[in-house]
């Protein structure tokens, strides 16, 4: 059977749902092909009642299917409702597994072995990929499920759990206090997941709370709808088939990302990073003529845009030329340029003046520059200062900029001009500004928040190659050879290669020849020495240092071992190149031997203080490495009041953003459970409305335009961030002490668990920025024992100049 | 900028309430106290030293003020959100300063003293000063030994693995033989942890090694039965009467033996760690609570002072 469609649509997202919808409106020959047995099965996926967001607020939405911010139930039901109404024409449970072809004659192979032949082709896939099911007949039996919402919704039934990953695991494990478990694992071990999960699951099984088929997989699921447990699951085991009857089968077998699919499409991406995102044109088109890329895959992962995407794709199918939606809000934004016309002409003098620019395509260009802020700063005003924590990019459209290179001392300055960047060092490193950066005459700049510019960095990697460069030119002269001539630097920079560590890692061995000089671009670094039989760490170096100068000026094997503390990055400079460096400029080779001298006497100075050794060593292991302002409880000092707590809470709506008893101890240093405001935050990677941001004193805090999605929470490693609704309603003191009832600091537990419907969002540590005078829980602890550093402070880094 | 850097952990970057700002609020107290005492020693009024000369009412209204603002820390430390002083200061001048009370209320008195409501003030103050000073001892030993006490433990997890200790000694009973389930079951409902403020204070009634080594000697007993059984002609009769050894012997006798007395063996080990784990639970719940206990005494005594301190003052306008 074959059907000959104008629009084949894959995916019925937010993103395929809107073009399919369009398409029904004007009429056009249309398909939209879906995998599951429903609509939009990203956000069936969410867990019940869970409020879905409608950011970003000010874009407007431009499709025939509605949305706003409601619940899940309410917003499914809303779309399948319009679908209809609009005959939407879409074939449920027709995973697409091949597409060939181009404009005008596009061939879609289907699993069940139909073929759909399309004109065009929209594929709006997104990110999340298929979710790997059984592979056995009764696969989408009624008591087979692929998700688990809430372990506590199930009592006393007998569960079987299909996998031996992270998330079977932590099913199997929370269903077991209530349930009988039973967990299927197709090979011996569990070692594919987390370390903490891999132990716990062998110790419940050992213990008997769960029990395990290894080496076992499904062979078919069987509803008997009129017996009690309604299910039989048959598997295959090594010694033969085994017949388990269960109330209901949980698989959690991951999902099959959709780039090879993609890829097998014809479509490119630009590299292999993970995160790399195929690139389309203004009109939506990827490399592939006729095929058209948008939502999530595209690189727009929230609803409203996508549903735009949607629309406006099939009016670009049409040859119409439609302004984008978020035409007026560029216009807005470009309506400050000197001499604007026009925002094409405006987005032309943009990527003309900015080499760094020229790569995108329109529409990588639009996103990046709604992102963006268009500044015009007066002469002379300063754009950010040294020591800042400020992280965006900036590029100079008109006029230039000057660095000043030394702190308060404006006559050496570096002078910038149009189409060159700045910022890149704190964007990389994650620390704070290295220079401050006042705007000269004319000056016109755009200023891109980090996430925009690093999502641009892995999906063009030529922006990423002149980002990468000008950073190596510029560490090398800001923090080696100062006054070196371009071209000398020109030698080391050619000379010179980025390097990746993981945490755990060795840069270099005690006793190795030493070749290299590793000056550190991003993570940190500890330094230590074999010493009777351990390890005793020496020091702590972070970005924008370097290490293993020692053995070059001296020409003996390392002294020391350098450790990565984090995931860290390092500029590796060849002995020679720096050797020859040191020959030819005299200064700096002074520089580099008087530091060596200090470094020397430190260290034979921290040998002789092993403790102290090993209080850098805990810290490290702590995760302090990547911290720049951590909370440390002394406690011979803390009479555990839990004032900070209380403090915490009290001014955060009656949520602590702490836990003060739980987290580590070495002697009586303690780490709760608290922000660390880290250099790189693992909390940001994956935000989709970019709501978590840092200041400029370096708090990484949670704006208001949260989702309440908890990727942040997953993302965050230490377990600082938790969802949950703030109560506006603070305790009266007077009340408490003359009636009782909540005292002012009590954590409210009524008010956590019923919120009445109000979305949760998550709520992490901001350091009281909204507070002059600091984080509440050093300010109301009575005894001193809590305080806020940063682990510079705290392990007395001192700067020579 | 050379890229120097070198690391040293210091030691200093806590910094306590009695050594805040270099002992800023103990100067200043000393330096109120020293002035009172010149002054005192100065003023010779005709009437002899007392509250009502000038110096009297002058020492009394400072007295009394202080008493109204050492009472303010009660609000303050609740105030979280507000930006006046940190509460480790307010605390420090709290200390000082309520110290300091000693010197300006005495001198106040003019070491007149009966039995009526002005030395019942004086009273009370005193016994308000000195729960706080034992306070100060407290809050400078116990946070140590609370630390070293929990040794990287927190109480949660520590009740957690009691529950799976009690589960697991229970499980291992079982596959024994009865009696040695019933003896588990018997210690299991037996083990004290936390209670009322006296167990809290001072430990539970029956101390937790006591109780332990009866669990012992009856699970020892039971052992030994089974044991004899196994192997009469090792005589196990002559086991010692005393506890303790019974465990160790049985422990001895029972570790190269059958597939029984190797879990025995395990019971015995569980057992230990139980016996250990609760007595840490039951010292961290003492250590809290005699941390925390003269709060307790020192804040109900400051309202009692305060009652008194206004019938002192009422009485000293209406009646002088």
């Amino acid at each position: 059977m074959e059907d000959q469609f104008k629009i084949a649509v894959i995916g019925s997202g937010p993103a395929g749902l809107s073009a399919a919808a369009h398409a029904a409106e004007l009429g056009l020959q249309h398909v939209l092909l879906e995998a599951e047995a429903h609509l939009s099965n990203t956000i069936f996926r969410y867990q019940k009642g869970k409020y879905v967001m409608a950011e970003p607020s000010i874009l407007p939405l431009r499709s025939p299917v509605s949305f706003g911010a409601g619940k899940r139930e309410q917003i499914l039901e809303k779309w399948n409702q319009e679908t209809g109404g609009l005959k939407v024409n879409q074939r449920l449970r027709s995973e697409v597994t091949a597409l060939n072809g181009s404009r005008g004659d596009f061939t879609i192979k289907i699993a069940d072995g139909s073929i759909v032949k399309a004109e065009h082709v929209v594929l709006a896939i997104g990110m999340q990929g298929n979710i790997r099911k059984l592979g056995c007949p009764g696969e989408d039996a009624e008591f087979v499920q692929y998700q688990l919402d809430d372990p506590d919704e199930y009592n006393d039934e007998t569960i079987i759990v299909v996998g031996a990953g992270d998330a079977a695991i932590e099913n199997a494990i929370a269903l077991s206090e209530r349930n009988k478990v039973i967990i299927v694992n197709r090979r011996d071990e569990f070692d594919r997941a987390k370390a903490a999960n891999n132990a716990a699951v062998l110790k419940a099984i050992a213990d008997g709370r769960i029990q395990c088929f290894y080496n076992s997989g499904p062979r078919k699921a069987e509803d008997q709808a009129e017996r009690r447990p309604r299910g039989v699951l048959v598997l295959n085991t090594a010694s033969g088939e085994v017949h388990l009857p269960c109330h209901r089968v949980i698989a959690r077998l991951g999902a099959t990302p959709p780039r090879k699919f993609v890829e097998s499409c014809g479509v490119v991406f630009p590299t292999p990073d993970p995160t790399s995102l195929p690139a389309v044109s203004g009109t939506y088109e990827s490399n592939v003529p006729g095929l058209h890329i948008i939502g999530a895959l595209a690189g727009f992962p929230l609803i409203k845009q996508a549903m735009n995407q949607g629309y406006e794709v099939v009016e670009f199918i049409l040859g119409n030329k439609v302004e984008p939606a978020d035409e007026p809000l560029l216009r807005s934004k470009f309506g400050s340029l000197p001499g604007f016309t026009s925002v094409d002409a405006a987005l032309d003098l943009v990527q003309q003046r900015v080499p760094v620019l020229a790569p995108l395509t329109r529409l990588q260009l639009r996103e990046f520059l709604l992102d963006s802020d268009l500044r015009t700063p007066q002469q002379g005003q300063t754009i950010f200062e040294r020591n800042d924590y400020s992280d965006s990019f900036y590029s100079i459209v008109e006029g230039q900029v000057e660095i000043e290179l030394s702190a308060g001392d404006r006559s050496r300055t570096v002078t910038l001009g149009p189409g060159e960047f700045f910022g890149e060092m704190s964007l990389i490193s994650g620390r704070r500004r290295s220079a401050t950066v006042r705007a000269g005459q004319g000056c016109v700049l755009v200023e891109t928040p980090r996430r925009s510019m690093n999502k641009l960095i892995y999906s063009v990697p030529a922006v990423k190659r002149v980002v990468d460069e000008a950073f190596l030119r510029r560490a090398i002269l800001a923090n080696i050879a100062p006054d070196a001539p371009p071209e000398t630097v020109a030698q080391l920079v050619s000379s010179a290669s980025v390097l990746a560590y993981k945490p755990g890692q060795t840069l270099f061995r005690e006793g190795e020849v030493g070749d290299c000089l590793h000056l550190i671009r991003k993570g940190s670094v500890t330094i230590s020495r074999h010493m009777d039989g351990r390890d005793v760490v020496l020091a702590y170096v972070p970005a924008g240092q370097y290490v293993g100068e020692m053995a070059l000026v001296s020409n003996l094997p390392r002294s020391a071992t350098a450790t990565a503390a984090v995931a860290t990055e390092t500029i590796r400079i060849e002995g020679e190149a720096f050797k020859a460096l040191l020959a030819r400029m005299p200064t700096v080779r002074e520089r580099v031997q008087e530091s060596y001298k200090t470094r020397l006497a430190r260290n034979v100075a921290a040998l002789q203080q092993p403790e102290r050794g090993g209080v850098i060593g805990f810290l490290m292991a702590q995760g302090i490495g990547e911290a720049t302002d951590v909370l440390l409880i002394d406690e011979s000092l803390c009479v555990r009041c839990d004032q900070c707590e209380k403090a915490c809470s009290n001014t955060h709506g009656g949520l602590s953003r702490l836990n003060r008893e739980a987290g580590p101890t070495y002697e009586n240093l303690h780490v709760p459970t608290s922000c660390r405001h880290c250099e790189h935050p693992h909390c940001m990677k994956d935000c989709p409305p970019d709501a978590i941001k840092r200041a400029p004193n370096g708090e990484v805090f949670i704006s208001d335009s949260c989702i309440g999605c908890g990727n942040c929470q997953r993302n965050c490693p230490y377990g600082v961030i938790q969802m949950g609704v703030e109560d506006k309603n603070k305790p009266s003191l007077w009340r408490w002490m003359l009636f009782g009832g909540r005292e002012p600091g009590a954590a409210d537990h009524d008010h956590h668990h019923h919120h009445g419907g109000t979305p949760k969002k998550a709520a992490k540590c901001d350091m009281c920025k909204s507070l002059p005078g600091g984080p509440a829980c050093v300010r109301a602890c009575p005894t001193g024992a809590a305080r806020r550093v940063s682990p510079e402070q705290f392990l007395r880094v001192a700067r020579k100049d | 900028m050379a890229a120097e850097t070198s690391t040293e952990p210091t030691a200093t970057v806590h910094q306590g309430f009695l050594v805040l700002e270099r002992f800023r609020y103990l100067k200043l107290a000393s330096l109120l106290c020293v002035l009172a005492i010149v002054a005192y020693w100065w003023h010779q009024p005709a009437s002899g030293p007392g509250g009502g000369t000038w110096l009297g009412y002058t020492l009394g209204t400072i007295g009394a003020l202080l008493i109204l603002w050492l009472t303010w820390l009660g609000r303050r430390k609740r105030k979280y959100a507000s930006r006046l002083g940190t509460v480790r200061g307010w605390l420090s001048a709290h200390v000082y300063l309520g110290l300091s009370l000693l010197v300006i209320v005495t001198l106040h008195t003019g070491f007149h003293f009966g039995w009526n409501i002005h030395t019942l003030s004086y009273v009370l103050m005193l016994l308000v000063i000195a729960s706080g000073i034992y306070g100060i001892a407290v809050y400078a030993r116990y946070p140590s030994l609370i630390t070293a006490n929990r040794d990287h433990g927190t109480r949660d997890a520590w009740l957690a693995e009691l529950d799976e200790l009690n589960e697991q000694s229970l499980k291992l009973a079982d596959a024994l033989d009865t009696q040695a389930h019933q003896v588990i079951v018997r210690s299991i409902d037996r083990i004290r942890i936390g209670g009322g403020l006296r167990a809290q204070l001072f430990g539970p009634r029956e101390a937790v090694r006591k109780a332990f080594a009866r669990v012992e000697q009856e699970l020892g007993e039971t052992t030994s039965f089974m044991a004899s059984q196994i192997r009469p002609a090792r005589g196990a009769a002559a086991i010692s009467p005393d506890a303790h050894s019974t465990v160790m012997f049985m422990a001895g006798q029972l570790a190269s033996s059958t597939q029984d007395n190797e879990n025995a063996q395990k019971l015995l080990d569980l057992i230990a760690r139980r016996r250990d784990l609760t007595s840490r639970i039951n010292r961290d719940i003492r250590l809290h609570a005699q941390m925390q206990i003269w709060l307790y005494v020192h804040v109900p005594l400051t309202f009692a002072l305060l009652a008194a301190l206004i019938a002192h003052i009422l009485s000293v306008f209406i009646y002088w």
